[in-house]
């Protein structure tokens, strides 16, 4: 193992831009780091190097930890975006600069340099100053430098970033020769999809500071498991189908649902990723290679390369939504993009607006299903909290959002989402407006029979009373966040359960939830007086056992904790001795008359636990428990 | 945003001229033809005479004093304004902006002003200047270590103000790509930093030392004028001039203009070599 980094975040300020990175490269890999800017991907080379120093986690070097040595002793290749080579020196001084910090001889220290020199093709330069040499040279010349001290890894920061594309090209064949050639480990870092697939042996796709998902190319492309991947790597189809059984519909086709997707319950909805040139184009529906999706319409014909590039624009199918592409307003089905080959296109000659069935040849399904979060606003102050924690919480979990603004004024309540959508802030997976006007129920009741949420975010005060929570867990399936504060962070939570509750769905949404933040947890229940002897400690802390091993297939680190007496002084003792950002608790889902009350522990928590949010998660398991809780 | 009077380029027409012959004859006026008066004062006993002038004691001791003082100033100067430099650019601390300001102050505070602040400080009624004077034997005020004090604070900022945006543009990455090479940080800063600012820091010094040859406010009150001891070669000028050696007064300026001239010719060319190595 050449580089292994073990939980690794950094923080500016309130703001993570390095969240909980775990990453391990093997000896004469070339991996890549692909994330738009912003995304922390060139901080986490830097802290491979030493030149920031993380805020948590360990880096390991060849099975040597170096997170606390400086760069110096970290025997490190570095290659920047803009060359920074030392402009007093010439080509030859740059090279051998490493070389004379190690006290190498004069004569074996030029022997080395000439080497270089031939390895990256500037034999006889040497003498120039680096400012006679171009981009490209000049980042040959830093390449050299790097490897000069034969460094056990290799970083690359953009190296070809700033160069035309044709040298770009150039060079980006000689740096995959000269690696395997020496056969040293490398990182490099850049933004460009191409440079990416033709250079990394794996990739590691990095959003908002966080290493989304890792894997060969082709795995990346052709099997994503996430919507961020699907949609950042080449153009995607994406399509929200039905899970039943072990299968997923689309319509009334059923294709069998890959073993991975194992977050997927029946009846729940699964993102199907179908690719360009998976779809299959044909006159009539006997001529489809594929699954026949429906008879649509050209829209848009374009050619990238010899490929023939067009947009379909297809009816809607029931129980079918699309991701992406986003239809444009007014068309009332989905639009899917098509790759076509050269033979494809003569074959069968398409026409503007012309009338065509499509197909799906090969399709892929998502096994980790993306988050979608409603966010309600009234206008008022409070929902100011909502609007600034749930554009928080969506960008890191990357969950698609829609704000639901409520009020008697339709213009006034419109202008307000205008702000609205300023104050979430950008970098949203997905951002839509709806406005509503009041009742309260009647908005998100109509709302969320249309599109079911994973989560409803409110902005509340125990001064706003239980009216509104209650009505948003009456209706539709998502779970609730009450935002109490509008400042945007979540690094700890508390999540309560109660002693014998099965409580499997809520710590299993609190780690699909909190694994985004790069929180940690702490799961507690308490035991009354009664209750406490050695037989129910034994079982409870078993119990917390199994809830700390669903969160750490999470990535979720969780404490456990056990305490006596009265349930909410223990609670209040348990938020007095850390700083707790949020607190989960965990609540049944309404009976079949869509009676819901909070009540008992639920209740009392909300209204006198102070200073943190509080996430709500529904279970089906809770249903039998009701009274129990009831009880405490 | 320079472009806002340029109208298109014109290749004839009178009005091309309607700025320009102003321009060069106010620069002649104002400057060129004071140069040419004194030039021919000086000259006009012959060559012989000017030397004399020169080489009269009292003038050669001047002329002496305040080459060495303003030598010394330099190299201090050249020192402390490149570490200022470089915490002004490279390090954040509080109150950073307020001394950023404070460093050009020295250059609208009359010198006068300023040899009056420093007699205050360290003559024989400042507790400094009585310290100094009486613990350790050392006297600043009617003595060369005044003169240096006193040119240090009026040329303050030539060094620190030229080297202050070349180290600015200096890419950081380059003293990362060192670090992660192995260097520690002050081998880095000696062979990959400086010479990098060696340019601005020789034209900056030499900017200093010619701005310190002709100081006469501060020096006066700090030093006085007394001949053979204290009295630099601007303070003899004056002296000659009210003694009415009108040729005196001009030799001795006239070297001063020479050796200015030689030193803003040297620091251009500095400059101009430094550019053409590395901007090409």
């Amino acid at each position: 193992m050449s580089i292994r980094l073990e939980n690794i975040s950094k923080y500016y300020g309130r703001q993570v831009v390095v969240n909980n990175v775990n990453l391990e490269i093997d000896n004469g890999e070339f991996f890549v780091l692909l994330g738009a800017s912003g995304s922390g991907k060139t901080t986490v080379l830097n802290m491979i190097a030493g030149l920031i120093a993380p805020d948590q986690g360990r880096i390991w070097l060849h099975d040597r930890d170096v997170t606390q040595e400086t760069p110096q002793k970290r025997n490190i290749g570095f290659v920047f975006q803009n060359y920074a080579l030392f402009q007093s020196m010439t080509v030859a001084e740059n090279i051998e600069f490493g070389l004379k910090v190690r006290k190498m001889p004069k004569d074996q220290r030029q022997r080395r340099r000439d080497e270089l020199l031939e390895l990256v093709g500037l034999v006889g330069m040497g003498n120039r100053m680096s400012a006679q040499l171009s981009g490209g040279q000049q980042q040959r010349v830093a390449l050299a430098r790097a490897l000069a001290i034969e460094p056990d890894v290799l970083l690359l920061d953009e190296p070809l970033g700033a160069l035309d594309a044709k040298i770009r090209v150039e060079l980006r064949r000689s740096l995959k020769k000269i690696q395997r050639q020496l056969g040293v480990a490398a990182i490099l870092v850049t933004h460009d999809q191409d440079e990416a697939f033709d250079l990394g042996d794996r990739i590691g796709v990095m959003n908002y500071g966080r290493l989304i998902e890792v894997g060969t190319p082709n795995e990346l492309y052709q099997f994503p498991k996430t919507e961020y991947v699907a949609s950042f790597l080449g153009s995607a189809n994406l399509l929200l189908g039905q899970v039943n059984g072990h299968e997923v519909f689309l319509g009334t086709h059923g294709f069998p649902l890959p073993a991975e997707a194992y977050d997927l319950h029946a009846g729940s909805r699964a993102q199907i990723l179908s690719r360009p040139e998976d779809i299959d184009l044909a006159a009539s529906e006997a001529d489809l290679s594929g699954l026949p999706l429906g008879k649509g319409k050209v829209i848009e014909i374009g050619f990238n390369g010899p490929n023939q590039h067009l947009r379909v624009e297809l009816p809607p199918i029931d129980g079918v939504r699309a991701i992406s592409p986003v239809a444009p307003y007014g068309i009332p089905g989905f639009v899917m993009d098509v790759n076509r080959s050269p033979e494809q296109s003569t074959s069968l000659p398409i026409a503007l607006n012309q009338p065509v069935w499509v197909g799906i040849r090969r399709l892929h399904v998502l096994s980790h299903p993306g988050l979608n979060f409603l966010i309600l606003t009234d206008g008022s102050l409070r929902s100011q909290s909502a609007l600034i924690q749930g554009g928080y919480l969506a960008r890191m979990a990357h969950a698609q959002v829609t704000i639901l603004g409520i009020g008697p004024d339709q213009a006034k309540i419109e202008s307000h989402l205008l702000d609205a959508r300023k104050d979430v802030g950008s970098g949203m997976a997905a951002l839509n407006t709806e406005s509503a006007p009041p009742p309260f129920k009647k908005a998100v009741t109509k709302l969320v029979e249309e599109h079911p949420f994973d989560l409803a975010i409110l902005g509340w005060r125990p001064t706003a009373g239980l009216d509104q929570p209650e009505q948003l867990l009456q209706t539709g399936e998502q779970h609730l966040y009450l935002a109490t504060k509008p400042t945007a962070q979540l690094r700890k939570a508390l999540i309560l359960l109660a002693s014998g509750e099965p409580g499997k769905d809520n710590v299993i949404f609190s780690g699909r939830f909190l694994r985004h933040f790069g929180a940690t947890a702490t799961l507690l229940t308490v035991l009354p007086d009664a209750e406490a002897n050695d037989f129910e400690m034994i079982r409870v802390e078993r119990f917390l056992k199994d809830g700390q091993k669903s969160l750490a297939r999470f990535g979720v680190q969780a404490d456990l904790r056990i305490r006596q007496g009265e349930v909410l002084e223990s609670i209040q003792a348990e938020m007095k001795s850390q700083e707790y950002d949020l607190v989960v608790l965990g609540a049944p889902l309404p009976d079949r008359s869509g009676h819901f009350e909070l009540e008992g522990v639920i209740k009392t928590t909300l209204t006198s636990v102070e200073n943190c949010s509080f996430l709500i998660v529904r279970s089906h398991q809770l249903q039998r428990l009701q009274d129990s809780f009831r009880r405490i | 945003m320079d472009l806002t009077l340029f109208q298109g380029e014109r290749k004839s027409g009178l009005s091309i001229w309607a700025l320009r012959v102003p321009v060069l004859l106010y620069i002649g006026l104002m400057i060129l033809v004071p140069l040419l008066v004194i030039l021919q004062d000086g000259f006009r006993e012959g060559i012989g005479e000017l030397v004399h002038q020169i080489t009269l004691p009292i003038a050669r001791h001047a002329i002496s004093l305040t080459l060495w003082t303003a030598a010394l100033m330099t190299l201090i100067n050249a020192v402390m304004g490149l570490a200022t430099a470089y915490v002004l650019v490279r390090y954040e601390f509080p109150g950073k902006r307020v001394l950023n300001a404070i460093i050009d102050l020295p250059l609208s505070i009359p010198t006068l002003v300023t040899g009056v602040m420093l007699v205050m400080l360290y003559g024989p009624q400042g507790v400094l200047g009585n310290f100094l004077a009486n613990e350790l034997g050392f006297q600043v005020i009617f003595a060369p270590p005044g003169i240096v004090i006193a040119l240090l604070f009026i040329s303050f900022p030539f060094v620190v103000r030229t080297i202050q945006p070349v180290l600015m543009n200096l890419d950081l990455a380059q003293e990362k790509a060192a670090a992660t090479l192995g260097a520690k940080p002050w081998y880095t800063f000696r062979t990959v930093v400086l010479p990098n600012l060696l340019p601005p820091l020789v034209s900056g010094s030499l900017l200093s030392f010619s701005r310190a040859i002709g100081e006469f406010g501060a020096v006066v009150i700090v030093a006085g004028n007394i001949p053979l001891k204290t009295q630099t070669a601007a303070v003899y000028v004056l002296g000659a001039v009210e003694s009415e050696n009108r040729l005196g007064a001009s030799a001795i300026s006239l070297l001063l203009i020479a050796v200015a001239t030689l030193i803003l010719l040297t620091a251009n060319r500095v400059q101009k070599s430094w550019e053409s190595r590395y901007e090409n």
